[in-house]
């Protein structure tokens, strides 16, 4: 059951979602095929998923573990464009240098900059009792004027015309391509083997119980001696390390360089991901090809038989409500209480 | 500094603080309630859509906003239906909701994307507002006194009845109002359809005050804005009303500090744009200190209200 409901609320959303693009107008059935079964029928369009699913991938795998904890980042969008900020700053420093240690650092410097900037809901949270929900908010809209300032002023390319942007990445800056002949860079294993990664030690370490038993029951985790305070930090800087990640194989794979259009939703998306994936790494890494194959899809739709783009978040979001609506049939059970006479409730 | 432009920034102040005072309004009754709806956003977008879609239709301002409210309150529904009834997660449903909003605007829109609305102008004399000085006082839209209206409005309601004190009690111990027999759920039903009301009024003011005209995601984030506003307000309308025109107000300086140099330049404009942000967290940290680690949040903030648990 527990499984079941993802696979349903897709399945239910493509039912609604023919019906309701039908009845609107457009041509519903075309538009649950276009979206949801031609980018995989496609063989093209599976380099097109593999770069949308990577980023989602890895900032959800992150999410997941954060929310197992309770605790509630949905600022990885903040996190995902500073860790591409760190990053972009040791590929600025080192512009001039050439070698095969460059990438790894910058990578790094990624993972250090979400995680940084994760921190600071983290630190006010376990400090000052702050709310995390409004915390990693605010900061996400702090990080795109942060990006904005970099990219139209100290980091604006010399060589790009008034045009906001950094310069270009050099080959030792860029992610290699792993599969000849296609666009599927180094994101792409890297998402895959974080999810594999992060799974065994949510599912088989001492650390990974911590986390569940601390978010599933705070009492609990209180008697077992697991201090809630650790779990916090942990969750955020594990969570921003990953968006940190996402940020910087993003800006040094299909980006290539800093602009101001790099924030693209990726950090809010992989929210619907990690729940779709049931909030468990490798649910993530199924849930992050199901939302690329819609927004692939909605690519092809548009231009196939002239769907709107919007339709694509239409498509999302029934699949979350359904998701969440489905939710409760796995937590309780439908009793009849008809004519039952009313109880005290313990 | 001139005094026509000093006039010049209050005006374009007081129309940009409009909606998300509006939308934080809303948003402040919810969170009192204890629930926490990050859909403000999606919610103005319907209401926006809605309002240029009827206008252009129809011509008639006021239905539009009436429609706006509607719509906006049936899409908070939704919402509510899932997290009050199914007990869904708040944080992931109000998300989904501002995902909805945005693609459902997107696409109901498309018809009506560039088209001239006409504006909600003021409903005093033109005579009244001649005056540069005067205009200050008379020359808003409907909108904006209506939204001073209900500053006042929702203070009384949350501080002087009796129905405040049970949405208040509902908000900070659900258990407790449970068991003296108030109903829990009934009452959150109310409050996120109110919210999503304002919402949908705060959507209006895009197209009828601020951009006479559709286009994709018109509101441009201030849903989120109007979120940070319920918290940097500490859940006051009268601090509401303050911080919406500071931000309103730090949102102008910086229009005017991309547009005008000199004196605005001391400071880069981004780092403009982000000082409401960094003054709602200081804000938060600063409740915090002053309350010896406890905050201001309505205590079941968030959580799902389940009686038998």
């Amino acid at each position: 059951m527990l499984y079941a409901t993802p696979v349903a609320a897709v399945l239910i959303t493509m039912v609604l979602g023919a019906l309701i693009f039908t009845l609107l107008g457009y041509d519903g059935l075309g538009a649950v095929r276009e979206i949801f079964f031609t980018p995989l029928t496609n063989p093209y369009k599976w380099q097109d998923l593999a770069v949308k699913a990577s980023p989602l991938v890895i900032i959800a795998v992150g999410l997941a573990v954060s929310y197992r904890a309770n605790v509630w980042n949905i600022g990885a969008e903040g996190q995902y464009i500073v860790g591409a900020v760190a990053g972009t700053g040791v590929a600025l420093l080192t512009y001039d240098m050439t070698g095969p240690w460059i990438l790894p650092l910058m990578l790094l410097a990624g993972i250090a900059g979400g995680a940084a900037y994760a921190a600071i809901p983290a630190f006010l949270r376990t400090q000052f009792k702050v709310n995390e929900i409004l915390t990693t908010l605010m900061l996400t809209y702090v990080s795109v004027q942060l990006l904005n300032y970099l990219v139209f002023g100290p980091w604006k390319s010399p060589t790009s015309m008034g045009q906001p942007q950094t310069v270009l990445f050099s080959a030792d800056q860029s992610l290699p391509y792993v599969i000849p002949g296609t666009i599927v860079q180094l994101g792409t294993p890297i998402a895959i083997l974080v999810a594999i990664l992060v799974w065994f030690v949510m599912s088989r370490s001492v650390f990974g119980f911590q986390v569940r038993v601390v978010g599933a029951s705070p009492a609990a985790a209180r008697y077992g001696g697991f201090s809630a305070n650790r779990t916090v930090w942990l969750a955020l800087l594990v969570s921003g390390g990953l968006a940190g990640l996402a940020g910087i194989l993003e800006a040094a794979g299909p980006f290539g360089r800093l602009v101001p259009q790099f924030p693209t939703n990726y950090g809010f998306t992989a929210i619907i991901v990690a729940f779709l994936g049931r909030l468990n790494p490798l649910g993530a890494l199924l849930a992050g090809i199901i939302l690329a194959i819609t927004f692939v899809g909605g690519e092809v739709a548009q231009t196939t038989i002239a769907l709107p783009f919007a339709a694509v978040g239409i498509f999302q979001a029934m699949m979350l409500f359904l998701l969440l609506a489905g939710d409760v049939l796995v937590r309780y059970r439908i009793r009849r209480v008809a004519n039952e006479p009313a109880r005290a409730s313990a | 500094m001139t005094l026509d432009l000093v006039i010049a920034i209050i005006i374009t102040l007081v129309g940009a603080s409009t909606p998300i005072l509006l939308a934080a309004l809303g948003e402040l009754v919810v969170e009192k309630s204890g629930v926490l709806n990050l859909g403000v956003e999606g919610m103005m977008l319907i209401g926006a859509v809605i309002t240029v879609a009827v206008v252009l239709v129809t011509g008639n301002h006021w239905l539009a906003i009436a429609c706006a409210a509607l719509a906006a309150a049936a899409a908070a529904l939704i919402f509510g239906f899932l997290t009050l009834s199914l007990s869904a997660n708040q944080v992931a449903t109000g998300l989904a909701l501002t995902i909805l909003g945005t693609g459902f605007s997107a696409l109901f829109g498309q018809p009506y994307t560039g088209k001239a609305v006409p504006l909600l102008r003021s409903p005093f004399p033109p005579e009244l507002a001649a005056d540069p000085v005067w205009r200050v006082i008379f020359g808003y839209s409907p909108l904006v006194y209506f939204s001073l209206i209900m500053v006042f409005v929702i203070w009384w309601f949350l501080k002087k009845t009796r129905a405040g004190l049970i949405l208040r009690a509902v908000g900070e111990n659900d258990l407790s109002a449970h068991s003296i027999g108030y109903p829990v759920i009934g009452v959150r039903y109310l409050a996120v359809a109110f919210g999503g009301a304002m919402a949908g009024i705060a959507g209006s003011c895009f197209p009828l005050i601020l951009t006479p005209q559709w286009v994709e995601r018109l509101t441009t984030g201030r849903g989120w804005i109007a979120l940070a506003l319920v918290v940097f307000a500490a859940w006051r309308p009268f601090r509401l009303l303050g911080g919406a025109y500071l931000f309103g107000l730090v949102m102008t300086l910086e229009v005017y500090a991309k547009a005008a140099g000199g004196g605005f330049r001391v400071l880069p404009s981004e780092l403009w744009a982000a000082l409401p942000y960094l003054a709602t967290i200081l804000v938060l940290v600063l409740i915090s200190m002053r309350r010896g680690g406890s905050s201001s949040a309505p205590a079941c903030l968030g959580k799902p209200f389940l009686p038998t648990s």
